[in-house]
């Protein structure tokens, strides 16, 4: 908001939550700058959803600090930040009418009766809850519930924005349409949404920046583009999914790169600055099925693996053909329909799967 | 063959639901007979005997048969009795009040702010005064409010006292208090516990401290169980006859006082009929308005 503001909006510090015995959040560190799309995902007691009622002051720490622009805020009260929370399950107050549930953050900050009905009705215009204005919270459907939860949020105009799986209770229609709707409205507001989500997809396709998580720790923060091309880590390339993993042993193949030997056969790959791969360690390539081209023939020139066709999975105009070699492995190749209208892809079929050497990499086994 | 299957199977598709619905009737019959049964004989038919006694009459001392409406011109013209029932329904009511007052920081803190193991032993607790018989409650109660009681002996050293609250409105009321009040703190325990922990966590993360956050989600979200208790309250006080004999010293009387005396002063049961069913009118009334107090009017237009 004002210029002073230097640095990362939020910085979250090492820290650590943990119910009696029971660890929810082992050490997580990092920053939230302002105005992103930030997303924290795993997998469901990864940690996500404890670090974010962190940020909100619903738990507080047990270890390590959380800043807000610099200030330690992990005694604030919740009621005392400014980061209103969208919850999973929408958190209505059913005793209120919908306009009263938008208008209840405003009341707080004793804004006029007519001032805060003012603001409500925009907020609801906005979202296009406005007809729904004097009725009961249960008579509404659960995509209306999600438009009034946001509304009352975003009515207290917030600089940052808490959302706690806001997509999965609606119907697999509404969620894109919501994703979308969530994306704009990220962008004319131009304020912080942080958001928790167990779904790659969702995180993907609306995050600015996407933190991993998994038993209570970072395992990766970055652009959505840059950890689906190179995961840190095993948990993180399984994780995100659309990678094959091939397990084997590494062996020097030139200065620059290593071939690896495993059930699914040899490949080169570069030789990752990482000391722990090196020649005669058990280690692990990914190759992005997207980056797998499948033909009919060997051509010569990158890794060509031989395998036979299992199955094949059409969604829209795209393809997922799953192969496997002659020594048990499986892979699956992602391929748009007409880059394999000439290929016979019928189960059995043997075909060569083929991909150029700098697309694969390396990570401890 | 898929004709002649179907033209056997219409004709007895509909002997059988009717006799699944006959085992169903069957069976609801026969676990719900014997309570009904119970209260048709040990509720309506002696309600239906007290009803017809205020139209029978008393002749020396002897109760007869009668259909007169001279009971009810009686009590409903008699002074005292409008005296009573205004003083009944007034103490009730502020034991009503005076327990919900009471019970919630209790019930709140039982609800939210202890570990379960604790939460269970001191709800355990609660129940004990259940263990013994009201009236020896009540007893032991007139015993610390006895002019040289526990409480003068303790209030006595700091210059203080002594007080005396026995035989006055204010003794009736603790007695209805010893009565309602861990009853009403148990039923508000149950309502806050039910208090979804989310509603109140958006209420926090909205702006609302914990004071603020009590009146405005807390109590409307318990606001069901809370209208309960009180009016378990007000039911229990407004029928009570020991409290109001041993500790308010039937000074002024209140109407259970009222139906002992209209007995005991020429055996005028049809007169104390008259007030009991008086009674169990106004507890019906007072239980309707508290429900519809309970259910109606939610958050918006429906």
């Amino acid at each position: 908001m004002t210029g002073t503001k230097a640095g990362p909006m939020l910085e979250i510090d090492r820290v650590a939550k943990r119910y009696g015995d029971t660890v929810a959040v082992a050490e997580v560190s990092f920053n939230i700058e302002k105005g992103e799309f930030i997303a924290l995902m795993g997998p469901s007691g990864c940690g996500k959803t404890t670090t974010l009622r962190m940020i909100a002051g619903l738990d507080t720490p047990s270890e390590g600090e959380l800043r807000l622009w610099g200030r330690r805020i992990n005694e604030d009260a919740p009621w005392e930040r400014d980061a209103p929370l969208v919850w999973q399950n929408y958190a209505l107050f059913p005793f209120l009418s919908v306009v009263k549930n938008v208008e209840f953050g405003l009341k707080q900050r004793g804004l006029p009766a007519a001032e805060r009905r003012k603001k409500a009705m925009e907020w609801m215009e906005r979202l296009g809850i406005a007809g729904f204005a004097e009725r009961s919270v249960d008579q509404l459907s659960g995509g209306q519930r999600q438009r009034v939860a946001l509304a009352r949020a975003l009515a207290l105009e917030p600089d940052m924005l808490l959302l706690d799986e806001p997509l999965s209770a609606l119907d697999p229609h509404l969620r894109v349409r919501m994703q979308s709707e969530l994306v704009r409205l990220h962008r004319e507001l131009g304020i912080t949404f942080v958001c928790v989500t167990h779904s790659h997809s969702e995180a993907f396709a609306m995050a600015d920046r996407v933190v991993i998580m998994s038993e209570g720790r970072v395992q990766q923060i970055g652009a959505p583009r840059a950890i689906y091309r190179r995961a840190a880590n095993r948990f993180v390339a399984e994780f995100v999914g659309g990678n094959n993993l091939f397990a084997g042993k590494a062996s020097r193949a030139s200065s620059g790169s290593l071939r690896i030997d495993g059930p699914f056969g040899s490949a080169l790959a570069p030789l990752p600055p990482d000391p722990a791969i090196g020649e005669g360690a058990s280690v692990t390539l990914v190759v992005a099925a997207d980056r797998i081209d499948i033909a009919a023939t060997r051509t010569g020139t990158g890794n060509e693996i031989e395998a036979r066709v299992v199955t094949m999975e059409v969604v829209g105009s795209s393809a997922t053909v799953f192969l496997e070699t002659a020594g048990g492995a499986e892979l699956s190749v992602q391929r748009s329909l007409h880059q394999i209208e000439d290929t016979p892809l019928n189960p059995g079929q043997a075909v060569i799967a083929r991909w150029s050497q700098d697309e694969g990499y390396f990570l401890p086994a | 063959m898929p004709d002649a299957r179907s033209t056997q199977t219409r004709p007895l598709a509909a002997p059988v639901t009717s006799s699944a619905r006959a085992t169903r009737w069957r069976f609801a019959a026969f676990w719900g007979l014997p309570p009904l049964l119970w209260q048709f004989a040990f509720f309506v038919v002696p309600l239906g005997f007290l009803v017809a006694m205020t139209f029978w009459s008393v002749k020396s001392f002897r109760l007869t048969p009668d259909a007169t409406l001279a009971n009810w011109t009686f009590i409903l013209n008699a002074g005292f009795f409008r005296n009573a029932y205004v003083y009944t329904f007034w103490l009730a009511g502020l034991t009503a009040l005076l327990a919900s007052v009471i019970a919630f920081p209790a019930a709140y803190t039982l609800a939210f702010r202890l570990k379960p193991a604790t939460r269970r032993f001191l709800v355990f607790m609660l129940v004990v005064p259940f263990f013994t018989s009201y009236p020896v409650r009540i007893y032991s109660t007139q015993i610390f409010f006895s002019p040289q009681g526990i409480i003068n002996a303790a209030l006595h050293p700091f210059g203080l006292g002594p007080i005396s609250v026995l035989n006055t409105p204010a003794g009736t009321v603790i007695g209805y208090l010893v009565l309602t009040l861990p009853l009403v703190v148990l039923l508000q325990t149950f309502a806050l516990a039910n208090v979804p922990r989310t509603l109140i966590e958006a209420a926090h993360n909205l702006g609302c401290g914990r004071l603020r956050t009590i009146l405005t989600v807390i109590v409307p979200s318990a606001r069901v169980g809370l209208i309960v208790a009180a009016t378990f309250a007000f039911v229990l006080a407004f029928g009570d006859y020991v409290a109001p004999l041993y500790l308010g010293g039937s000074k002024p009387p209140t109407l259970s006082i009222l139906i002992a005396d209209q007995v005991k002063s020429g055996n005028h049961w049809p007169r104390a009929s008259v007030v009991a069913v008086i009674m169990i009118a106004t507890l019906i009334a007072v239980m309707t308005a508290m429900l519809a107090l309970a259910y109606g009017r939610k958050g918006g237009k429906r």
